[in-house]
Order: structure tokens, then sequence, then C-alpha cells
């Protein structure tokens, strides 16, 4: 295949029907923002605790 | 940054990343010999604000007064020649195609450089307006000389491609921002010794620039690119990273890590590039109007919103040039670096985990989606693999530039800060030829190509629609009320 017409199979692609999230995925993306979401919270209130000085 | 893996042609020494570490610590131990009583970069070229040309350049230090500033500007030029081109050897690219490329990107890239620095363009107070006898100017500073850069570079990308593509061997962007940051350490350690408490603050608070990238933006990223535009999970990986961390490396890291194809990187990076340009033109100019007098939160603002290394620490840069300007025509004058120190810093806190977000991806694909019998797994030696190396450049060169600033005293402190000032001259050059890379890097006309218009549909609205907000209300939430320290 020559790179344009590889070139034109990824843009292709790109629109291609979707794939329905894996439980997995969904698992990732959940613990990722809950832990995010925890974390900062936590660094928020130890930065509280100590100010700038 | 580069958008596609340029062509070699003997077995490489070394990477681009080890090859910045190398440069960029050559030069801050050729600095350090200031220090010690030996002038060894005085020679190099700095740029001052300009109404007659002739007057523009000079030598960095007195001591080569006999330069000139013409002679500064091509002894310079060949030192950089001499030392790029021997390093594109180490890197497996051929020096007769490297040398006069890079030769034409030097000369393009620092006359932007000058011409940023005309006193019409770059002065900021009404006294300098005064000074050089203007009635207007457009106050960009003399760092608006970056821009300058970048439009340039855009011209070319845009309307002579053929000539972007005779430069492309010399077009590294990521190598040239790499360099700067491996200086900007030892600059960053000068800056901060004496407000070590102050210093030590900002760290803790730029944690939360690790947390909000990795965990907060790349998780809703991906599941509004998955979920919502439809793409699939190769392509959704590469973007969600490519937007949430930090930019291409993080988009060429994680298409490593879910094996994706090398293309779905290459053409996320793209758009990474394009979309960078667009931040660096317009967000550095929007903080300078709305976060003057918060310079801190603008600074790890830019830091969590603009993408790629180069575009972000030279972003900082800019606005700490405009926020400066700005805040000197109030009477307020902070301490310089600091805005830079802190962008950096961010973005640095950012890049060192790129190895283990990669190994985690890899993990959950090797093992939960892309299960194959028989399949490569995820080691934990790709950690060390994807660690970008020139975070241990960048702290060598801290480590060192803080030790020898706390070991001084006064006087031996401002030998060392005129010293670390003859590597910033080199730290200031690599950011314009960053600049103008990027620029060269730049066509537009590939968001208007079939089937890019997703990808870049997907960008815009994660981009514009919820990392800058969420990176402006964070940083407010951890920076607001933190100033750096008044001059004098």
């Amino acid at each position: 295949m020559s790179e344009n017409q590889s070139q034109d199979a990824l843009k292709a692609e790109i629109n291609n029907p979707v794939e329905p999230l894996l439980p997995i995925e969904k698992k990732l993306i959940g613990w990722s923002f809950g832990t995010g979401v925890a974390l900062l919270a936590i660094l928020l209130l130890l930065s509280r605790f100590f100010p700038v000085t | 940054m580069t958008t596609q893996p340029l062509a070699t042609t003997t077995r490489p020494v070394l990477n681009e990343d080890w090859l910045s570490v190398v440069l960029g610590i050559a030069i801050f131990a050729l600095a350090i010999g200031s220090f010690l009583g030996v002038d060894l970069l005085g020679w190099s070229v700095t740029t001052s604000v300009w109404t007659d040309v002739s007057k523009a350049l000079a030598p960095a230090t007195k001591a080569y007064a006999a330069l000139g500033g013409e002679g500064a500007l091509l002894a310079t030029f060949v030192a950089l020649l001499v030392a790029l081109t021997l390093g594109s050897v180490a890197l497996g690219v051929e020096a007769r195609k490297f040398a006069p490329a890079f030769a034409v990107v030097f000369l393009i890239a620092y006359a932007s450089w000058i011409l940023g620095s005309y006193a019409n363009l770059a002065v900021v107070t009404p006294a300098d307006q005064a000074k050089f006898g203007l009635s207007w100017s457009l106050k960009l500073t003399n760092e608006g000389g970056f821009i300058v850069a970048l439009v340039v570079g855009l011209i070319i990308a845009n309307f002579f491609p053929r000539f972007a593509e005779w430069l492309k061997e010399a077009i590294r962007p990521e190598l040239y921002i790499k360099v700067a940051i491996v200086i900007l350490g030892a600059y960053i350690a000068v800056t901060t010794a004496g407000k070590l408490t102050l210093a030590s603050s900002l760290l803790f608070r730029g944690l939360a620039a690790i947390i909000e990238a990795y965990l907060i933006y790349w998780s809703v990223v991906y599941f509004v690119a998955r979920k919502y535009f439809g793409f699939s999970r190769e392509w959704a990986a590469p973007l969600a990273s490519g937007i949430s961390i930090c930019g291409v490396a993080a988009a060429i890291s994680t298409g490593g890590a879910i094996r994706a194809r090398p293309q779905v990187a290459i053409l996320v990076s793209s758009l990474v590039v394009i979309f960078a340009v667009v931040e660096v033109l317009i967000l550095p100019f929007v903080a300078q109007h709305f976060l003057s007098h918060e310079p801190l939160v603008a600074a790890a603002w830019l830091g969590l919103a603009v993408k790629t290394d180069g575009a972000a620490v030279a972003a900082g840069g800019i606005t700490e040039s405009l926020i400066t300007a700005k805040l000197a025509a109030e009477g307020i004058r902070y301490q310089p670096g600091w805005i830079l120190a802190t962008t950096a810093t961010v973005k640095v806190f950012i890049d060192v985990f790129i190895g283990v977000w990669a190994f985690i991806l890899a993990y959950v694909w090797t093992n939960h989606v892309n299960v194959a019998a028989g399949g490569e797994k995820a080691k934990a030696s790709e950690i060390w693999q994807r660690f970008p190396k020139f975070i241990l450049g960048f702290l060598a060169t801290f480590a060192i530039g803080l030790a020898l600033a706390l070991s001084s005293d006064p006087p031996s402190l401002a030998k060392l800060n005129s010293a670390i000032g003859e590597a910033n001259v080199f730290r200031v050059i690599f950011f314009i030829l960053t600049f103008f890379s990027i620029g060269v890097l730049s066509n537009f006309r590939k968001l208007w190509e079939e089937g890019l218009g997703k990808l870049a549909a997907v960008y815009f609205v994660a981009l514009f629609g919820f990392v800058v907000w969420v990176g402006l209300a964070i940083s407010w939430l951890f920076f607001a009320g933190v100033k750096p320290p008044l001059a004098g």
C-alpha cells in the first residue's frame, strides 16, 4: 500500500462505527477520575494547612 | 514535537533526549567557567530593543566587546552550527543535509528575533517610549520576537511547503526545547535560591498539575473521544494523552504503550502542534489581560493548558515579559524568572510521570483490552524506556546551580548570576529555534483535509471546552494569592 493510500485509509478509519466501551475502560475512566478528584481535594486541604510563607 | 520520523542514514549513537542533555550540560559547564574566573561564553550574541539596527546586537559580556555585535552573531552562529551538526551526526543524520538547513533555520529565526526587538514592536513603558522618541508601540516586549519567529515559520509551512521540506532536517523543536529546559534548570536554581520556602511551596502546589493532567484530563478526554465522538480505542488513547499530558511526547508514548500503529501517533502529533500554535498566539495575551495581578496563577495555567513542552515553556517566557511590563507601568516590580520557573516546573512535573502512565496503559491494554495468546505483555522496564531523559539534565543543572548559589557569599553569588546569565543567552536562542520550528511544522491545511476534521473537533472541544477552563480553575485554587518576591 502506498503512503497516500495508507494515509487515506487511516483518515477513513477515524469515521468507523463506534466500538462500545469495555468494562475495563469504564473502570479505568472511573478510577482515574475519582482518584484524581480525591487527591486534588487532599492536596488542596494540605495546601491550606501549609500556607505559602 | 516532530510530526514524522526523520530519515537517518547512519546508526544513531544518541537519541534527541540524550543529545539535549549533552548539549545543555555542556553550555552550563562553559557558563560556569565565568563563575570560576574564565569567561568562556561571553562572545555569545544578545539583542537589545532598537531603532537603529546597527546598535541592536552586542556580545554577552564586555570582555568580548572587541567582537562587536556582528562578530558576536557570527561566533554564536558558527558555535551552534558546529555543535548541532556534530549532534546531528550522533543522531544518525547526514551532516551535509543538516548543516545547510540549520544555517538557514538559525539565520531566519534569529532575524525574526532581531525584528521582534524593533522598538515599535517591543517597547512597553511610556518612559521607554519617550526614550526612543516613539509615538506608538505594539508593546509586545522584546520576547515578542518569539511570536515573530513563530509567524515566519507558519508562513513558510503554509505558503512555501517545498522550502519547509528542505529545512526539515533542522526542524527539531523537541531537541531545541529540551536543551533550553536543561539550561533553564540552573536559571531556576539561582532565581529561587534566596527564597527556598516560597520555591518549595510552589513545588508542592505543582503536584496538583500531575494529578490534574493524568487522572482528570485524561479520563474525561478519553471518555468524550470514545463515547461522544466514536473514536476507536487505538485513536482515543493517544489523543487523550496528547490533549491532556504533554502533547507530542505523550501521544507517541501512549501509542507505543497500547501498541497502536505509528501513523496514529503521527497524525495526533500534527494536531497537537497546530493547536499549541493557536494557544501560544492567544493565551499569553489573555493571561496578561486577566491575570496580571495573579502572575503565578497565569504561569501554572499555561503549564497546564498549553500542550507540548516547547510551546508551554516558551509561552511562560512570553507571559512573564507581558505581565512584568504591564505591572511595571503600575509601579509593581517582581523579581524576574518566577513566572517562567513556575510554568517550566509544572510542565516538567507532568513530564516526569509519562513513563509510569504509559506502563499503566500498556498493562491494561495487554492484559485486558487486546489480550493476544502469546502476545507481548507490558514490562516494568518500559517506565525507564519512556522516561524523558532530558529531565535528568534539568535536575543536574538545577542541583549544581542550587548548591553553588547556597554556598556562595554575595560577591560570588553576583558572579554566579552573571555566569548563568551567559547560559541563559543560549536558552533564549534555543527558545527562538523552537518557536520557528513549531511554526514550520504547522501546516494548517491538514485541518481541512478529509477525515482530520473529526480529530480536530474532539481536540478543539476538549481543549477549549474543558482543559483550558479546568486548568484555570485548579491553578486559581492552588496559586491564587501566591506572588513572586518583589525586586530590589
